[in-house]
């Protein structure tokens, strides 16, 4: 069984990297998407599927590292490569200032504070607008990197899921479980719940770090209501629910299925799909709270790596 | 008489909650190598009292000392890794972790051995064989035992449990009563909260009693079921 | 300068105290964090807006036939979705209401559109000295001072307002007293969608309506209830003051940008100092 998996695993794996010699621009862009959203929805799960504090402005750290990596580009005239990683410890370090006072709280105060995150940033890149450009945006030097900017997120997509795997089957993983099943039996076993609330946070702030700063650099520009929408937050959160969170493929799968529904029948009704989703999410928690396979690993006791 | 530093220690503990004060300034004193009963009647601060010495609450005023060393001022999980162990009121597993993972989820270092320990101590009380369970699937008597290995993977030198005859079958309650005896006779010092008078007079060498958060007797369990004051806090004036 | 600062602040302060207090009572009664607190009182300025434009009403009359209609999808909300997550764990009941609230808003968007809408009412302000008193500002705050007494009067008097405040302090007892606790959940989330709707039709007159609007009272209405303490509702009308002037002190020396800033600075710094709120309250 395992050795069907990895084969199939890697069938996957080389087609999907041969797949810009042979696709068109807009499958390349679609397929670029896909793993954008694999890696988004893998890191919001770090935090909320495994802990159990509902993060509302995730979308918070993508457009930072947006930011970061645009003004990095534009500015200082960095490697897109290197800004996008740098676009990532703008996101670590937004997660550090926002996480430090408001971890020490209980989740909904969390949830809360999460919440406001979005519209701060917001106001923060208006005032900012020497910098960032404020309403007006920022441009970057054009560049038709779509085929290698592919890659690199494939590659984060990857990495976000593999990261959460080696965190499901680690202790520090069990231990942020605990968090999410009883925080204070946990605190009363020993464990420091704060530092590793911190540390999923941090970790669940890469990802969207590099994307964001990704995307800025796949678009060629970038605006506060671009990179801090609440629908790309909503979106995470509908993936990670639908698919399954907690687990490790269930972000992947949520990411895949819904970003194929969204192009093919959403995209249509701009202003429906978003409803949908609020929909979703509300069916979702009420009927399927573990999500697909979720539910598949309770009913056949799966293991925990699914 | 050599001054032996006790394993626990309390002066003047106070705790009040908006009005209410619910314990109202507890002394004493616990040895190693003992067990100890906390009674009283309900309301009378006892889970208020565990509460502050493993860091749930804090408490107002007064000293807590594990070995000589003050916790009064430190977090839940400190005190947890300080060498206090603690079962609660109603068993708090973690329910979507297996049994095996409830154990290993509170130890460091290395993994191997930690399983090794965790599948050893289930096999002490016999539930091998639902090491890959959800807690949340167990009976509840499985579930306390479970939370009880849990707390002992640590190895604390002080246990503080409880209730833990609440809601559990004679044969249970026996093999958890002989394996707190054991505990003892491994130089653990355990302290209980109990409702069950038996269990408190056929285990604790010493016992304490609380009424509306004040120490009103301290003695060996014949010694306090004859006490006036602990007659009429029990049973009214 | 500080003069005018607190006569905005208090007049804003009520309206903040109002919609709060609903916020306050669904967390205190049930544990539920509505996150669409804020979509409900965009929706409460949206039936205003529709009665001014379409009926030609005067839009104080609105504010009770506002207040009348969120009531009832207040209590549809409760009935069909809300009480099932009451006992579940709270991270279900925030993501229902996030679920919820994300649906109300994109559904007023399609019905709508984004574009602003105004109900032009009265404008202009009442100046006494040298301090300039906003209209539509003085009038939303005794509406909004008149409605919260009225709220108060029935949490303390009536027989349903007292078996909220008993729910609240404690379901168990709740029950065995023989309170009917479902029926108490409705009421609850009924009144809580009055209250912000209320506050959505008063601030019809003084604001742009915008499908938005609603998502910053819903952070706001926490902040005053984490000001004042969870579960203390007379604390609510403080926090809210308190936020008022706040925001109104912060506007002298921010630009207008930040001073949505200034209130999650203020919500983290709470948080972080005094958790139980500045009044003190009941822990979550």
């Amino acid at each position: 069984m395992k050795r069907a998996v990895l084969l199939a695993l890697g069938v996957t794996v080389v087609a999907l990297a041969v797949y810009p010699a042979l696709g068109t621009g807009y499958g390349v862009r679609s397929a670029l998407q896909t793993f954008m959203w694999i890696a988004l929805a893998g890191s919001w799960n770090i935090i909320s599927g495994l802990t159990g504090y509902v993060s509302f402005g995730h979308v918070a750290f993508f457009g930072a590292g947006a930011y970061a990596g645009a003004i990095l580009v534009t500015s200082a005239g960095w490697p897109w490569p290197v800004a996008a990683l740098a676009g990532g410890v703008a996101a670590i370090l937004l997660a550090l200032i926002i996480g430090y006072p408001c971890l020490r709280l209980k989740g909904p105060y969390f949830a809360i504070a999460m919440l406001g995150l979005n519209e701060v940033l917001r106001a923060l890149v208006s005032y900012f607008e020497g910098l960032t450009g404020g309403g007006n945006g920022l441009s970057l030097p054009t560049l038709d990197a779509s085929v290698p900017i592919y890659y690199v997120m494939g590659l984060l997509a990857v990495a976000v899921t593999g990261a959460a795997y080696l965190i499901v089957t680690s202790r520090f993983g069990l231990r942020l479980m605990t968090i999410r099943e009883d925080e204070v039996a946990a605190e009363a076993m020993g464990i420091d719940t704060f530092h590793h609330k911190l540390g999923a946070l941090l970790l669940s702030a890469v990802g969207p770090g590099i994307a964001g700063a990704l995307m800025a650099r796949d678009q060629g520009y970038i605006e506060p209501l671009s990179v801090f929408p609440l629908a790309t937050t909503v979106t995470m959160i509908v993936m990670v629910l639908f698919g399954g969170k907690g687990t490790v493929w269930g972000p992947v799968l949520g990411a895949v299925v819904l970003f194929i529904a969204q192009e093919l029948v959403w995209a249509r009704y701009p202003y429906v799909h978003p409803l949908l989703f609020g929909a979703i999410i509300v069916l979702v928690v009420l009927a399927m709270p573990r999500g697909v396979l979720g539910l598949l690993q309770m009913r056949y006791r799966l293991p925990r790596t699914i | 008489m050599a001054a032996v530093t006790p394993v626990l220690a309390l002066h003047d503990v106070r705790k009040s909650f908006g009005g209410v004060t619910a314990v109202h300034s507890v002394s004493f004193a616990l040895e190693g190598g003992r067990i100890y009963g906390l009674i009283g009647p309900n309301g009378s601060g006892k889970t208020t009292l565990f509460n502050c010495i493993t860091g749930v609450e804090r408490r107002d005023t007064g000293r807590i000392l594990l070995k000589g060393q003050p916790i009064d001022g430190l977090k839940a999980y400190q005190i947890a890794r300080a060498g206090i162990g603690r079962t609660f009121q109603v068993t708090r597993v973690f329910p979507e972790l297996t049994a095996l993972e409830n154990l290993l989820v509170v130890t460091r270092g290395d993994r191997a051995a930690a399983e090794r320990r965790a599948a050893e101590l289930l096999a002490f009380v016999k539930l091998d064989r639902l090491r890959g369970e959800f807690a949340g699937n167990l009976s509840y008597g499985q579930q306390k035992l479970v939370e009880f290995v849990r707390m002992l993977m640590r190895d604390p030198e002080l246990i503080l449990l409880d209730e833990p005859a609440a809601g559990v079958n004679r044969t249970l309650l026996n093999d958890l009563l002989d394996a707190v005896r054991a505990l003892r006779d491994q130089g653990r010092t355990v302290l209980l909260v109990e409702h069950d008078m038996k269990v408190v007079m056929g285990l604790c060498e010493t016992v304490f009693v609380l009424d509306h958060g004040e120490k009103i007797a301290e003695g060996p369990p014949g010694v306090i079921q004859a006490d006036e004051r602990v007659i009429e806090a029990y049973f009214g004036r | 300068m500080l003069g005018q600062v607190i006569v905005s602040g208090i007049l804003s302060g009520a309206l903040y105290a109002m919609v709060a207090l609903g916020l306050a009572l669904i967390f205190g009664v049930m544990r539920v964090i509505n996150i669409a607190h804020g979509p409900l009182l965009m929706l409460g300025a949206y039936c205003t807006w529709l009665l001014y434009v379409g009926l030609g009403l005067n839009p104080l009359l609105t504010v009770p036939v506002s207040m009348a209609v969120l009531f009832v999808i207040g209590l549809v909300l409760q009935r069909t979705l809300v009480f099932r997550v009451v006992d579940a764990p709270e991270l279900s009941s925030l993501l229902l209401t996030f679920g919820v609230s994300i649906a109300i808003v994109n559904l007023a968007q399609l019905v709508f559109t984004s574009d602003l809408r105004a109900v032009e009412y009265i404008t202009g302000s009442w100046v006494i000295g040298r301090l300039a008193f906003s209209k539509p500002r003085v009038i939303a705050f005794l509406f909004a001072l008149g409605v919260t007494a009225l709220a108060f009067l029935f949490l303390q008097r009536t027989r349903l307002g007292k078996a909220i405040r008993a729910t609240s302090q404690s379901r168990e007892v709740a029950m065995v007293c023989g309170i009917d606790v479902g029926r108490v959940h409705m009421f609850t989330f009924g009144l809580a969608s009055a209250l912000a709707a209320a506050g959505g039709a008063l601030l019809a007159v003084i604001v742009a309506i915008q499908p938005e609007m609603g998502g910053v009272w819903t952070f706001k209405s926490f902040l005053v209830i984490v000001l004042g303490g969870a579960g203390n509702y007379p604390g609510a009308l403080l926090g809210g003051m308190l936020l008022g002037l706040v925001e109104q002190l912060a506007s002298l020396f921010l630009t207008t940008q930040l001073s949505e800033v200034v209130a999650y600075v203020l919500l983290v710094v709470v948080l972080l100092v005094r958790p139980s709120g500045l009044l003190g309250g009941r822990q979550t």
